[in-house]
């Protein structure tokens, strides 16, 4: 029991507008720490949908999602705000970098709300996680100014900054050419290499077959896993 | 502790970012809020003005000897009489004319009161001033120089020439305009005059007195109390009015009726004597308070409008920072500090603008007879409105930032994402 990050069982999902639609039919699996886990599928199968109910970020869902070993569906807001603070890195297919802040604040905002560290080891931590990923040198700059792959990899610092249970992508590299979308695969090769569990949502299969797991989806249901 | 100066440092970083927009937001605060305090400050101004061109100079309770006949005669005191009907024709009133009895007396027990805020007294004299072989007929109030400026603010009318020297020069006139004009007597003139019984004396004449109200301006001119005691061949207790100011005007009323009881005399309050004028303030104040009203309404929406759009804008920010552990309540706090931020600098730019729009009418000239010292338009510079206008700023941004933040808060952030 303590080795299982996520446990999903029966998650069921709505969509109601403009139709009511079905997204996910009764969706039960589990993540174990320290697995690399991809979810694979067609286009609307309901893979991201399910990516944002597992990150709390969706909160209109029915069934059970047991986080850590917490149920999920009692946390307030704020609770839940304070577990994807804590224990959730999340990347998206888009950067979501704030524009308005450097690279470095960018990296360190979670750290600071945290708030377990003070400001100097959080801006050191960063700047760790930075240098890591070979931007340590764009630390300075505005968000906006870094290229596409640069900026994926400052989200994935982001992501990383208070060492966080899991991290979660959603299709992290959808955005990228080839040559970053390696590069960017690479660097959660290593994560898990380093015992970092990873949930990825991905439609590249060439992508999936190098994950330790493959969690397959069509129509909202799990048809591999 | 440090999380909320997180939240103010977040707050900040957005709003440089955006500077020009920041800049246009806090400017739309701006101009509303020096919009409001300069028309408050310029209306109310003029409303005061108005008012004080009759309430200023008039007492609030004044005490006079109203010439009547005895309702006792004689005949019906006398035990021998009691029981008939006595009928006298031809009551004539008694010679003690205007005069109040027991006068500084009265004045003395009434400084004394703790409602009352001021005392004049006065004698007043009916005279005609002898121009060549025409007389023309006026007036000359004796008054306590100090006391008369304390309460009615006496120089204000006076153009030209010292109200002191009326106590400093004996003999000595302030004339009113109208009057002066008709004998040309010019400041350092002696004007002869004789009273209706027959006295005559001559008087210097130091000033010109300019009330606005034409017929004022002809007949009523001042002197120093002695003199016009002098003038009547009265002694130095003799007054024919007594003029109070009370620290609260709304009790005059009440206290004209205590003073009648009390002293013997016929008193009227100021609302009794202005009725009238009373009607004129209040559809000026309602005035006002509506284009008061109407300008925060007007410049409510618009800080209003603006801090939405601004904070519309920022929902991206939002949704990012909620995914990276934000939560509604961080959120809601940055938005909320970014709008007071906006609110408290705009505002006080406007209290700073409206100031110096009120500076600049003030430069404005205005020429008035009823007012001869006012040479450019009032203005109220009263600190309320000051302060009515940056509360407004700060409650109006607080609610700006708050409202949509708070329904910001409380979405999923995967809701604003999938929005996109």
């Amino acid at each position: 029991m303590g080795n299982t990050i996520i446990e999903a069982s029966k998650i069921v999902k709505y969509f109601h507008d403009p139709v009511k639609v079905q997204v996910l039919k009764e969706v039960t699996f589990a993540v174990n720490k320290g697995e690399f886990v991809s979810v694979i599928g067609k286009s609307g199968c309901g893979k991201s949908t399910l990516l944002y109910i597992l990150s709390t970020m969706d909160t209109d869902y029915e069934g059970d999602l047991v986080f850590d070993g917490e149920l999920m569906r009692s946390k307030t807001h704020n609770q839940l705000a304070q577990v994807r603070n804590e224990k959730i890195g999340f990347v998206f297919q888009f950067h979501y970098l704030l524009p308005e802040f450097t690279v470095l604040k960018n990296v360190m905002l979670p750290g600071l709300k945290l708030a377990k560290l003070g400001p100097k080891e959080v801006e050191q931590n960063a700047m760790e996680k930075l240098q890591m990923l070979g931007i340590e040198d764009q630390a300075k700059k505005q968000a906006n100014q870094l290229s596409g792959g640069q900026k994926q990899r400052v989200a994935i610092a982001r992501a990383l900054i208070n060492n966080p249970l899991i991290i979660m992508g959603d299709e992290p590299t959808g955005n990228l050419d080839s040559k970053n979308g390696r590069l960017v695969f690479d660097i959660f090769k290593d994560l898990a290499a380093q015992g970092q569990s990873l949930l990825i949502v991905t439609h590249d299969q060439d992508f999936a077959e190098k994950t330790d797991r493959i969690i397959e989806m069509d129509d909202g249901r799990i048809i591999r896993m | 502790m440090a999380v909320s100066r997180l939240i103010l440092s977040i707050s900040k970083t957005l709003l440089l970012a955006r500077l020009k927009q920041s800049i246009v937001a806090a400017a739309g605060v701006t101009f509303g809020i020096a919009m409001f305090i300069t028309l408050m400050g310029f209306m109310t101004g003029l409303n005061s003005m108005l008012d004080g061109l009759m309430l200023n100079r008039t007492p609030h309770v004044r005490l006079y000897n109203e010439i009547k006949a005895s309702e006792e005669q004689p005949i019906n005191l006398s035990p021998d009489y009691a029981g008939e009907i006595n009928i006298v024709r031809s009551v004539k009133p008694q010679d003690d004319g205007k005069e109040i009895y027991n006068g500084p007396a009265i004045v003395k027990a009434l400084r004394a009161d703790p409602r009352v805020l001021g005392v004049a007294p006065k004698a007043v004299a009916q005279v005609f001033f002898n121009v060549g072989v025409t007389d023309l007929g006026g007036s000359i109030h004796g008054i306590e120089v100090i006391n008369e400026e304390a309460l009615f603010a006496l120089s204000t009318y006076v153009p030209q020439g010292n109200i002191t020297d009326l106590e400093n020069i004996n003999n000595s006139v302030l004339l009113g305009k109208g009057l002066a004009e008709k004998m040309l007597a010019d400041i350092g003139d002696v004007v002869p005059v004789t009273t209706a019984r027959g006295q005559r004396m001559n008087l210097k004449v130091v000033g010109y007195f300019q009330s606005g109200v034409a017929d004022i301006d002809n007949m009523q001119s001042y002197a120093s109390l002695a003199t016009a005691q002098k003038l009547l061949g009265k002694t130095n207790s003799y007054l024919t009015d007594i003029q109070v100011k009370l620290y609260d005007v709304e009790l005059a009323p009440e206290l004209a009726k205590e003073f009648e009881a009390k002293f013997g005399t016929e008193a009227v309050d100021i609302q009794a004597a202005n009725a009238q004028f009373e009607t004129g303030t209040n559809v000026r104040n309602i005035i006002t308070y509506a284009v008061s009203i109407t300008l925060l309404v007007v410049a409510g929406f618009g800080i209003y409008n603006i801090l939405n759009m601004m904070i519309y804008e920022k929902m991206d920010s939002i949704a990012i920072l909620k995914a990276t552990g934000f939560s509604g309540k961080d959120v809601r706090n940055i938005f909320i500090s970014l709008s007071l931020i906006i609110g408290i600098t705009g505002g006080l730019f406007g209290l700073l603008l409206g100031f110096v729009f009120q500076l600049l009418i003030d430069q404005v000239p205005f020429e008035t007879d009823a007012l001869p010292t006012i040479k450019t338009y009032p203005i109220n510079y009263s600190a309320s409105y000051y302060l009515i206008g940056i509360g407004f700023a700060m409650v109006t941004t607080f609610l700006a930032g708050w409202l949509p933040a708070r329904k910001a808060s409380k979405i999923d952030p995967v809701v604003i994402i999938r929005g996109k």
